[in-house]
């Protein structure tokens, strides 16, 4: 009875599993896409996951960031930085999965 | 996870090597792509970027490669902040030696006067020579201690700096060109860091104007503290403003203006304007004229255990664009103050002063605090909340808490 159960949780969660990782890996792509191309964030910051050596903006490598923080800024800008939600170059959606692409890349 | 990150850098070649469709791409931001040639930023031996691998780690704290605050308890025992000590705000990249080439022929024109000229550094040494001491601060300078969520590095008082610059004074040169034209308004000074970057100029160069009086104090300096002005630090050539915060004394000076109008570029525009939270625009005004303040620097939680007995209570106070006339210590949270001694030489009203209050403490917790005043006004208790953070003199958020055994 216990393997029973054990089969069928793993039959009905694996596949949500593996969903969720495909879903996960098409984000971090998309994200990579937004910030080496449709935001070009690269040209201003390093960011060694995305190949990035800019060297206008901060290298991302070396900062503390949260999800919040990340899309706060991408949102409002500061400085140079265009703000991209404000400004409607990034739609709300593109502005949270670059963000998450670059706080799960930043540092490694 | 390795199959991510095959993935991830399949992609990153791809970015790499189709640059044109970025160049395009980047173009729908509004940012052209740099060129990539100025990574003199990566992460150094001694944790600190390779362009300023110079500075002493142990005084930095590191927020970011464009970041780096002094500590509380370094900004200068004898008055003067070492250069290896002072703090990093650069809104540009710094230039690099190869960039800036041969500093005697480093060029700045100046315009909106009765001759217009253009100068070389070497020519701009047989107009005039000075000294002066003047306080470097980040307008964002305590900006860690507001409460609302405040863009930008989180400074608490180490993005200061009392330095001593050598140049030729703005009146030498503005006497040189004949005079300033009547029409003028302002003095406006840009920059030409934004040239390698390849980015839109109205949006990253840094130009600021200041009102034009300021050029009687001001001053073209090509070293600080004794040595030719580091890159990092705006070298060959820098605007200093005495008494106004650090972002008009603009680095890599490449053009003052006497202008009838201000600087329509994004940092004198947008940047640094003091609104309220939430609010924003040029109706608000520009972090120009440091206001009066002070902070103590030694003892703090930074500088260990206090030993009970007398205890020597230092710290720096400004004035702003006045002279400070004198300072009060609280060593009970601003219930109770004592006026405190200035010690060290007077480096004039551009520089801060040291000071000092022997108090005798026995063991326990104190909260110790300072105010200022430069005669005409004083810190006030509360921070002036603003959007973003800026010209905090607030006496209360900058005191500190010390235990004493």
């Amino acid at each position: 009875m216990k393997i029973l159960r054990f089969l069928l949780i793993i039959l009905f969660y694996f596949p949500l599993s593996i969903q969720n990782l495909i879903a996960d890996e098409a984000k971090m792509l998309k994200g990579l896409e937004i910030f080496n191309e449709t935001a070009a964030c690269a040209g201003c910051h390093t960011m060694k996951a995305a190949g990035a050596e800019g060297n206008v903006g901060p290298n991302l490598d070396t900062v503390d960031l949260t999800l919040e923080s990340v899309v706060d800024m991408v949102t409002h800008g500061l400085g140079v930085m265009p703000a991209y939600g404000e400004d409607e170059i990034l739609t709300p959606e593109e502005i949270e999965i670059v963000s998450t692409y670059v706080v799960n890349s930043a540092g490694k | 996870m390795r199959k991510k990150e095959k993935k991830l850098n399949l992609k990153r070649r791809n970015f790499l090597a189709s640059t044109a469709s970025i160049a395009g791409l980047a173009a729908t931001a509004s940012v052209v792509p740099i060129s990539i040639s100025n990574a003199n930023h990566t992460e150094g031996k001694k944790g600190l970027p390779n362009f300023i691998s110079w500075k002493d780690r142990d005084a930095l704290i590191v927020h970011s490669d464009k970041g780096i605050e002094t500590h509380r308890s370094a900004i200068g025992e004898s008055l003067i902040t070492p250069n290896r000590n002072v703090y990093i705000r650069n809104n540009m990249p710094t230039m690099t030696d190869a960039q800036i080439g041969d500093r005697n022929n480093w060029k700045v024109s100046i315009e909106g006067v009765k001759n217009p000229k253009t100068f070389t550094l070497a020519q701009l040494k047989k107009l005039g020579h000075t000294t002066i001491a003047t306080i470097l601060q980040c307008s964002g300078n305590g900006r860690g201690f507001f409460e609302h969520k405040v863009r930008g590095s989180q400074w608490e008082t180490g993005a200061a700096a009392c330095v001593f610059w050598t140049g030729v004074p703005m009146k030498a040169v503005v006497d040189a060109c004949g005079g300033i034209n009547a029409s003028s308004v302002y003095m406006t000074s840009a920059g030409v860091d934004h040239k390698p970057t390849g980015l839109d100029p109205k949006k990253a160069m840094v130009e600021r104007s200041v009102p034009k009086q300021v050029f009687k104090d001001a001053m073209l300096a090509w070293e600080m503290n004794g040595v030719p002005l580091p890159n990092a630090h705006g070298g060959p050539l820098r605007m200093v403003t005495p008494g106004y915060f650090g972002i008009n004394n603009v680095k890599h000076l490449g053009k003052v203006a006497f202008t009838e109008k201000e600087s329509s570029v994004k940092y004198m525009k947008k940047s640094y304007r003091i609104s309220p939270i939430g609010k924003k625009g040029s109706q608000y005004p520009s972090c120009w004229e440091m206001p009066v303040k002070s902070w103590i620097t030694r003892p703090t939680d930074e500088t260990g255990t206090v030993r009970a007995g007398k205890v020597q209570i230092v710290g720096v106070a400004m004035g702003g664009t006045k002279k400070v006339r004198s300072v009060k210590v609280s060593i009970d949270g601003g219930k109770s103050w004592k006026r405190a001694k200035f010690i060290g030489p007077d480096l004039g009203k551009f520089a801060w002063r040291q000071f000092v209050y022997e108090a005798d403490l026995k063991s326990g917790t104190y909260n110790l605090a300072s105010l200022a005043s430069n005669g005409s006004k004083k810190q006030p208790e509360l921070r002036m909340e603003n959007r973003r953070g800026y010209a905090h003199n607030g006496w209360k958020d900058h005191s500190v808490n010390i235990t004493v055994v």
